[in-house]
């Protein structure tokens, strides 16, 4: 089974690490709140516990967070064009 | 109590046919001509390239994000008496867009968006499917992706799940705010991320693969 797991980049696992989480579903639900910053405290609470001692949470918290961000910094941004910014301006001034 | 979310918010436009008549309980604020332009200049014209880059997001052809921009903006206009003065204009100005893309757009688009959101909506509906549902990819399979895989894999999402992932994560509204500007509850704004975001893992998974990051998917 531990073929199955990702071994750890770095850090040294803590002896109590959890290698299963029981509350997958749960927790993935509750690190998007926390990324968008719609969670509250006591979830904010649990989760950093959870960062502490749980390695699919640490996993999936990674996960989502490049996730976010690849759509937050890595994609273009789509500037309006000059020209339609011309139109619109000269097309309301025609409408009073 | 959830059944209308948004019609206590009178700064916003009443949905369906997007913004005919401003609604009769809709308190009209009597601007002058000057005061309109004002207003357009200073609270809607500095949203144009977020409103274009959603647009262009949405119909993902240059051509069509211009018109649709051109639309909501002379709506916009016309209806600006509609529009409290200091209230989120940014929310105000993607709601007209939206309502103008799905009644307008949407209709004439090749995208067989509806059928799409029906079939991925019925497959992930079951709480099963939704509790039992994690992809299986790293961080590190997907952080060498470029923007441009980036923006294939979103563009390969059914309308209405790219559009939440653009609303978030790219232009930062809060869930609130998103209920308001799509028509629906916070609770359904949540779910719909939490399945727009499986299925984007998913094809980025898929990039992620096709460039060998991923370890086992041979034979
Ligand atoms: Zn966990």
């Amino acid at each position: 089974m531990q073929t199955s797991l990702p071994s750890s980049s770095s850090s040294e696992l803590k002896p109590e690490m959890k290698h299963n989480c029981s509350h997958q579903a749960d927790c993935l639900k509750m690190i998007q709140l926390i990324l968008d910053g719609e969670a509250t405290e006591q979830q904010l609470a649990k989760l950093q516990a959870n960062l502490e001692s749980c390695k699919p949470c640490i996993e999936m918290y990674h996960l989502e967070k490049e996730v976010k961000e690849l759509l937050t910094k890595r994609m273009e941004k789509r500037c309006c064009p000059e020209q339609l910014v011309a139109t619109i301006k000269s097309r309301i001034l025609s409408f009073s | 109590m959830s059944d209308t979310p948004t019609r206590d918010e009178d700064q916003l436009l009443p949905d369906g046919d997007p913004i005919e008549q401003p609604s009769e309980d809709t308190p009209a604020r009597r601007y002058t001509d000057e005061q309109k332009y004002q207003v357009f200049n200073k609270e809607f014209m500095p949203h144009i390239d977020s409103m274009y880059n959603f647009a262009f997001r949405l119909t993902m052809d240059e051509d069509d994000a211009n018109d649709l921009v051109q639309d909501t903006y002379l709506k916009a206009f016309r209806f600006i008496s509609s529009f409290e003065q200091g209230t989120n204009a940014k929310a105000w100005l993607f709601r007209i867009l939206k309502n103008s893309f799905i009644n307008d757009y949407r209709k004439k688009s090749k995208e067989p968006a509806k059928v799409d959101y029906q079939d991925v909506e019925t497959t992930y509906n079951s709480e099963d499917a939704e509790s039992e549902h994690t992809v299986d990819l790293r961080a590190e399979s997907v952080s060498d992706l470029i923007g441009d895989e980036v923006a294939n894999a979103l563009n390969a999402l059914p309308v209405d799940f790219r559009t939440v992932i653009i609303l978030c994560d790219i232009e930062g509204f809060t869930y609130e705010e998103m209920a308001k500007i799509l028509d629906i509850p916070i609770g359904t704004v949540r779910s719909r991320l939490h399945r727009a975001r499986n299925l984007l893992k998913e094809k980025l998974r898929d990039y992620a693969s096709s460039m060998g990051y991923k370890e086992e998917n041979e034979e």
